[in-house]
């Protein structure tokens, strides 16, 4: 399952999108963030899997806002069409 | 005269460098055994995983042998001079594990057992190391929870894994509880204030920790008395070996000797 990575410097600061990465549980997704992540001196750093990200609306055409996301629909989508 | 004559008591000193010299020669070992997998984990993130963890682990060792320094031994000779059987690591590192399920067992009880042991030195009358515990605990905190999520990991994904975790771990546990000491030392560290706890206060706390991990992989565990026939008080081991050949060679760092410098 692929986990999306967000951090922040300073408290008060707004969350940063810093990377993803690869875990089977929410367990070991919080611990390879640490160890993938903390080269920087964070405030704080949260990890959440990428299928429970919700668009709220995209305003580009062909150029997704999390086009990582939109490719991994695309493809599901493709996969089960195919298989039908 | 040196900082360590002013500030610990002659009785304790020789127990405090002896405490200094396990900690800092186990937590050399289990660097090792962490960069061993960098390559040839199960997955691309736990690799990194045991390749920050060995950073970790490196570094408090570089740390701990710095201190002793103050006791007048020679640093140098002490990282890359020694043989086997001067080395003070606890027994489980001498050789490398043959599975990830033996690295994880590792994870679990050796590295919460170090941890446990600096825990009873964050309030320790011998400042050296009560000023830079803190951060060496700070760095911990994640090894714990590696080793809790991968146990609970391989105890779900089938009956097989399961078994492997569970012998890995029974395997480790003797000796690491071992590890702790006799209830009544030679040398009493507590009576000091050096530690909080020693001997069998110690061996509760981490026996705390741990449990959880073993009820993950179906044992209630039953904590083995210790048996301390032939226990050298101050290696903190039984056999009077140390490392295997190939980990001497390796952790001493015999084939880079040409390019050591001051």
């Amino acid at each position: 399952m692929v986990y999306e990575v967000f951090a922040r410097k300073n408290r008060g600061e707004p969350l940063r999108h810093i990377g993803n990465l690869n875990a089977p549980d929410d367990d070991l997704a919080r611990v390879y963030a640490y160890n993938t992540y903390d080269e920087e001196k964070w405030f704080d750093m949260w990890v959440v899997p990428r299928d429970r990200l919700l668009e709220v609306f995209n305003r580009g055409d062909g150029e997704p806002s999390a086009p990582e996301a939109r490719k991994d629909a695309q493809r599901g989508a493709a996969a089960a069409t195919s298989g039908a | 005269m040196s900082t360590v004559e002013t500030v610990l008591p002659a009785a304790v000193r020789n127990g405090v460098r002896d405490l200094v010299l396990v900690l800092a020669d186990s937590k050399r070992l289990l660097g090792m055994r962490y960069a061993e997998w960098m390559l040839g984990a199960p997955e691309l993130e736990a690799s990194i995983a045991c390749s920050s963890m060995a950073q970790d682990e490196w570094g408090h060792a570089r740390l701990l042998y710095a201190l002793l320094r103050d006791f007048g031994e020679d640093v140098q000779h002490v990282e890359h001079g020694r043989e086997a059987e001067d080395y003070c690591n606890m027994e489980a590192l001498d050789r490398a594990p043959e599975s990830w399920p033996g690295l994880v067992a590792l994870n679990a009880l050796v590295d919460t057992a170090l941890t446990t042991q600096l825990h009873a030195l964050r309030d320790s009358s011998y400042a050296p190391l009560r000023q830079r515990v803190g951060k060496l605990l700070e760095e911990e905190r994640f090894h714990g929870a590696h080793a809790a999520a991968w146990i609970k990991r391989l105890a779900r994904s089938g009956p097989q894994a399961r078994a492997a975790m569970a012998a890995a771990l029974q395997e480790l546990l003797p000796g690491v509880l071992r590890w702790f000491g006799p209830d009544s030392p030679r040398t009493s560290l507590a009576a000091a204030a050096v530690v909080d706890a020693e001997g069998d206060a110690l061996r509760a706390r981490f026996i705390e920790r741990v449990r959880p991990l073993f009820e993950e992989v179906g044992l209630t565990a039953v904590v083995p008395a210790p048996d301390f026939n032939g226990f050298d008080e101050a290696r903190r081991r039984c056999t009077r070996t140390g490392p295997d050949a190939e980990t001497l060679v390796r952790v001493r760092g015999d084939k880079n000797r040409a390019f050591l410098m001051d």
